[in-house]
């Protein structure tokens, strides 16, 4: 753990310091787990990710420097973005997993379209019934989406326990891992857009 | 690693700052007091100043009450609902423009500007306007304690252009603002809901021209809002509309067409539907009454709740949809919330408190004022900020997604809808051909899939990027949202590895010189209304003073030398003389003359015996 360039005591994040209050100007690169004082990871409890969350912002938000000087006011603003902007990312599974695919060196989304190939064939499927809901009476269109709904679902959670595998331990640069969870990766990106269309068709109702 | 150290010991009282609610229809001051949020008084009433502005053939403006009461006397100066305009555009509020009786331009730059007695203002202005009422009432209720420092309240579905135009229409009133906070947020702050240890609560805010549905966790003095959803369009002028079209169109039937581009109808109209929209609130039925007789107009119609709540179903209907969203945004079931939480007048009607109720399936809670729950809350933020308390913590979110466009109109998102702010997110840019110095870039925010359905922030030029070949250069744009819901842009080159100053120009909302400006003529406004009054006292003490020794000439040419009896009448030709031109400088000399002039009258006065009852009494008082 860092010690406080202020203060010397133990840091719990890089951006604050909660023994003598004096705000950090942490260099750019951190990774997000570093930011909210966590260990690096694919698992992330939500409660736990929580509570650093509110935790650190006690020590940075912008609130609590309101009558500040102006750098100190910024640099509030600034930190609580960071961690703001990691709690977000590592709350999010698809943005968590891009993070690591990209600082482990995996292909990128571009370099790499593939999704595997059995879940390819349902997704064509999916397209079908999501197209053709359109056309159906209202009644009957909602039956349809959240049925849909009740299928995607279960296959978002297999897919990201599959995602969990691949991705603990991290792996390193290099590691054939890296290609089968950016296939994952691309499919994940396919539910979670066809998941955020049903729900928009279910709302537009 | 650079850090800065905190004076964290604070000593002395909590200095005062102000929570202001800057309403559609009412603008309200509290201030935190005595441990909890008070909304400020002015004998004894609340200090609700209506967001309304008089411009008086001459003279500075009038907002508040008196405003209001000129809508019908003379209604092509009365401005009102001026919340609507603020970061808008012509083209953005052209359909409302139709029915309201206001004449408006727009700027080069396609800002709207309302016009009254022949001077163009900026929604900013008027804005401003009506926060220096607030703030001079606020001044009165504190016994003269003066602060400029303030929270002010925006809706929550506002986006960044509204809040920096509220955020500049303050620094034109000359006040700093310390936060923009929204409203839902504020008014859940004003219930303490952090009295209970956990829990999920709505706010549904339905104001005069806004509509707000905000989702938030609550813990341990922690409020984070989950989402928030909403509609800067749709309020209790809304609803007034649909009473006021049902008049107008039976009237149109009657006396023709023509009527209704009457300033005066218009006006009046609008204040019958919201008579009888109050009265259907403790009513059953009501009359919807419009007596112009200017106009030979004498109209009348019975509408029942259930009729009005009839014409109304649709505009209803939009704020559940809203709601649907914002929950579905927050991931949470409507029976999972465990409070529902009322604001704005709008939520008095009964028939939307039913519906509310039945649409989360519990009792929504309207024990505070639903007026006077934001100004509240905002107190509650400004003591936060003033340093006041340090147990509670407010997460807030931006509304909407904030994005770029990219090639073929299309947008590629920067930063989510409900991410907790501040936040930021960044860019990275290149040129396309050697030697390239400026890139544009246009960001919009909005939910839609192309940026000509979502909202402009503007075109943004990024300049003085060194020269070099195309490609090469490397501009990281950083785009970050602050606490106040509010967007800035900066940007640094890496291509070169040096951090060349980049400069940015956004091209949106008031510039810099423009407020300064307006702030120029705020105070020079002020200057005026002080000296205008200076001038109104000046014209009354003279006035007593002439009358007074008018009464006492014959007194005088007795019992004074000539001497003093010929600077007396030339005191008074002064006097009268002044009476008519108005000069504050030739009134004020005016008066030291005709003071000095009737100082051996006084004398005199004094020492007939006839006058003891006189002893110390100045002659104004005679």
């Amino acid at each position: 753990m860092e010690a406080c360039p202020a203060c010397g005591a133990a840091l719990h994040t890089p951006l604050a310091c909660a023994a003598c209050g004096a705000l950090l100007d942490a260099p750019a690169e951190l990774s997000p787990w570093k930011l909210l004082g966590l260990e690096s990871g694919w698992q992330v409890e939500p409660a736990e990710l929580q509570k650093r969350l509110v935790r650190c912002s006690r020590l940075m938000h912008p609130d609590f420097f309101a009558a500040a000087p102006q750098a100190a006011r910024e640099l509030a603003g600034r930190n609580s973005a960071r961690l703001n902007e990691a709690y977000a990312l590592l709350l999010d599974p698809a943005r968590r997993a891009e993070w690591i695919l990209t600082h482990a060196g995996g292909p990128s989304a571009q370099a790499e379209r593939s999704m595997p190939q059995a879940f390819l064939m349902q997704v064509l499927e999916w397209n079908e019934t999501l197209e053709a809901s359109r056309g159906e009476p209202a009644g009957r269109r909602q039956q349809t989406l959240d049925e849909l709904h009740g299928e995607l679902e279960p296959q978002r959670a297999a897919l990201l326990s599959r995602l969990a595998n691949l991705l603990t331990p991290l792996p390193g640069p290099g590691s054939p891992q890296l290609l089968a969870a950016r296939k994952e990766l691309n499919a994940l990106a396919y539910l979670d857009r066809a998941l955020a269309q049903v729900q928009d068709l279910r709302l537009a109702h | 690693m650079g850090y800065i150290e905190l004076n964290v010991l604070n000593s002395g009282p909590t200095p005062l700052a102000l929570g202001i609610d800057l309403g559609t229809t009412n603008s309200l001051a509290a201030i935190w007091r005595d441990g909890r949020p008070q909304v400020l008084k002015v004998d004894g009433r609340s200090a609700l100043v209506p967001s309304v502005i008089y411009f008086p053939r001459e003279g500075q403006p009038i907002v508040g009450r008196e405003a209001r009461e000129q809508a019908i006397a003379d209604p092509e100066h009365v401005l009102f609902s001026v919340k609507r305009f603020m970061g808008r555009g012509l083209g953005d509020v052209r359909q409302e423009l139709e029915r309201l009786p206001y004449r408006a331009s727009a700027t080069e730059r396609g800002l709207i500007q309302l016009e009254a007695r022949g001077r163009r203002y900026s929604p900013e202005e008027l804005s401003a306007l009506i926060l220096m009422k607030v703030h001079d009432v606020a001044c009165q209720s504190l016994a003269g304690q003066d602060t400029r420092k303030c929270v002010i309240t925006v809706p929550a579905y506002f986006d960044d252009t509204q809040r920096q135009a509220t955020r500049d229409a303050a620094r034109i009133a000359g006040l700093e603002v310390l936060r923009i906070i929204n409203e839902p947020t504020a008014a859940s702050l004003a219930y303490g809901l952090d009295q209970r240890n956990k829990g999920n609560v709505v706010v549904y805010d339905l104001g005069g021209g806004t509509f707000d549905v905000t989702v938030l966790s609550i813990e341990d003095g922690v409020f984070q809002v989950r989402s928030t959803a909403g509609d800067t369009h749709l309020g209790g002028d809304d609803f007034d509309q649909r009473l006021a079209d049902l008049a107008r169109s039976a009237i149109a039937a009657q006396h023709g067409g023509k009527v209704l581009e009457d300033p005066g109808f218009q006006q009046a109209v609008r204040l019958a539907a919201e008579q009888c929209k109050i009265a259907l609130s403790s009513d059953p039925e009501a009359e919807l009454h419009l007596s112009i007789p200017e106009l030979r107009i004498s109209w009348r119609q019975r509408v029942t709740r259930e009729e009005f709540e009839q014409l109304c179903a649709d505009l209803l209907e939009r704020t559940f949809a809203a709601c649907r969203q914002a929950l579905s945004d927050s991931g949470l079931k409507p029976e999972q919330i465990d409070e529902v939480v009322l604001v704005g007048g709008s939520t008095r009607m009964p028939g939307v408190r039913a519906r509310v109720e039945r649409f989360f399936g519990r009792k929504p809670h309207t024990e505070l004022n639903p007026d006077e729950v934001v100004a509240l809350g905002a107190a509650v933020q400004a003591h936060i900020l003033m340093g006041g308390r340090r147990d509670m913590l407010l997460l807030d979110v931006t509304p909407l997604s904030l994005g770029i466009e990219t090639m073929g109109g299309a947008i590629s998102k920067l930063i989510d809808r409900n991410s907790t702010i501040p936040c930021e997110a960044t860019e990275g840019f290149t040129t396309y051909a050697d030697n390239q110095t400026g890139i544009d870039f246009h960001i919009v925010q909005g939910e839609r899939e192309l940026a000509k359905d979502c909202r402009s922030l503007g075109r943004f030029q990024l300049k003085g990027i060194p020269p070099m070949p195309a490609g090469l250069a490397r501009v990281a744009v950083k785009f970050h949202i602050d606490a106040d819901g509010v967007l800035t842009v900066s940007a640094k080159e890496l291509g070169t590895g040096v951090h060349a100053h980049i400069e940015i120009q956004p091209m949106h909302g008031l510039s810099d010189a423009e407020v300064e400006t307006m702030l120029k003529d705020g105070f020079q406004n002020a200057r005026e209304d002080f000296e205008a009054r200076r001038a109104a006292d000046l014209v009354t003490e003279i006035g007593t003073m002439i009358r007074a020794t008018e009464k006492n000439m014959n007194a005088a040419r007795a019992g004074l030398d000539r001497e003093s009896v010929r600077d007396l009448e030339d005191a008074l030709a002064a006097a009268r003389a002044a009476l008519q031109s108005r000069s504050p400088g030739e009134l004020q000399s005016a008066r030291d003359l005709f003071e000095r002039a009737t100082l051996p009258l006084a004398a005199l006065l004094m020492n007939n015996v006839a006058q003891k009852a006189l002893m110390g009494k100045s002659l104004g008082e005679v």
